[in-house]
């Protein structure tokens, strides 16, 4: 137990600051294109927990014991200002996992459903047509047909709205 | 993904990005990404509903979209991989999909 006299500096509550900061810079790190991105999104879980849980022993610390840690307005500034990183993390975190469960998907060795939908030309293109043509250089976003046709496509179904 | 689009080619597999944006916003994208893969329109989400994918109210403007999905068919419609995030920061990587695709042989 320090001595009343002594004073010190809330190190939990900067650490904490740290980790909120780090845990929301993870985010910049999707787009690094980088393996075993499922384990960054949980990475950031991790380290914005650590940053609370950091934030809160300092902020205790600092009103428990005002004598030694005496900057207790800093501690609650520091606090304050590191609750948005780490809140952020963890909001970031939740939402981005709010997707409708795809169980009732086509999965694999199932037959996926015919379709035809315009390109970015407003021409018709059928999955039917997507398996018969084969890839060239083309307009931008559009179909163009010559002569061997793919073994497969990758259908990318993406939210849009970029 | 376009950087990658000649080793797709080799696998003999054709990238085709499907979601609810109209074509031409699409074709802004292609324009600005430069994509020479088709990006087909689909504003209604009806394709999306027949491949069970639909996000109700998934969108800023509280629009259906698709969830993202990704499905690697071959000539007789049939799934042979595919994949279904549960993140949308984590996407598929070209890597992943190539892989997939180069054991269709």
């Amino acid at each position: 137990m320090p001595n009343a006299g002594e004073f010190r500096s809330n190190v939990a509550t900067w650490w904490g600051l740290l980790f909120a900061i780090v845990a929301l810079g993870c985010n910049g790190a999707f787009f690094l294109n980088l393996p075993f991105q499922g384990a960054i999104a949980w990475l950031s879980l991790l380290l914005a927990i650590v940053a609370l849980t950091l934030l809160a022993m300092g902020l205790r610390l600092a009103i428990v014991y005002p004598k030694i840690y005496r900057r207790r307005a800093l501690t609650v500034l520091v606090t304050t200002i590191a609750m948005i990183p780490a809140g952020l993390s963890v909001l970031g975190f939740v939402a981005t996992r709010k997707l409708p469960s795809a169980t009732a998907a086509p999965q694999v060795g199932q037959k996926v459903p015919d379709f035809t939908l315009a390109d970015t030309s407003g021409k018709p293109v059928s999955l039917d047509q997507l398996l018969s043509a084969s890839s060239a250089v083309s307009p931008p976003g559009e179909l163009s047909f010559e002569s061997r046709p793919p073994k497969a496509v990758l259908l990318i179904f993406y939210r849009g709205y970029w | 993904m376009e950087k990658r689009l000649a080793e797709f080619e080799a696998a003999g597999v054709r990238p085709v990005a499907i979601s609810v944006d109209a074509p031409d916003v699409s074709r802004n994208l292609a324009n600005k990404s430069g994509y020479t893969f088709p990006i087909l329109s689909d504003p209604d989400a009806t394709v999306i509903r027949r491949y069970h994918i639909l996000h109700t109210a998934g969108a800023p403007d509280e629009h259906d979209i698709a969830r993202p999905a990704e499905f690697l068919v071959d000539s007789s419609k049939i799934v042979r991989w595919c994949n279904f995030t549960e993140d949308i920061r984590v996407r598929a990587r070209a890597d992943e999909m190539l892989a997939a695709a180069q054991q269709l042989r």
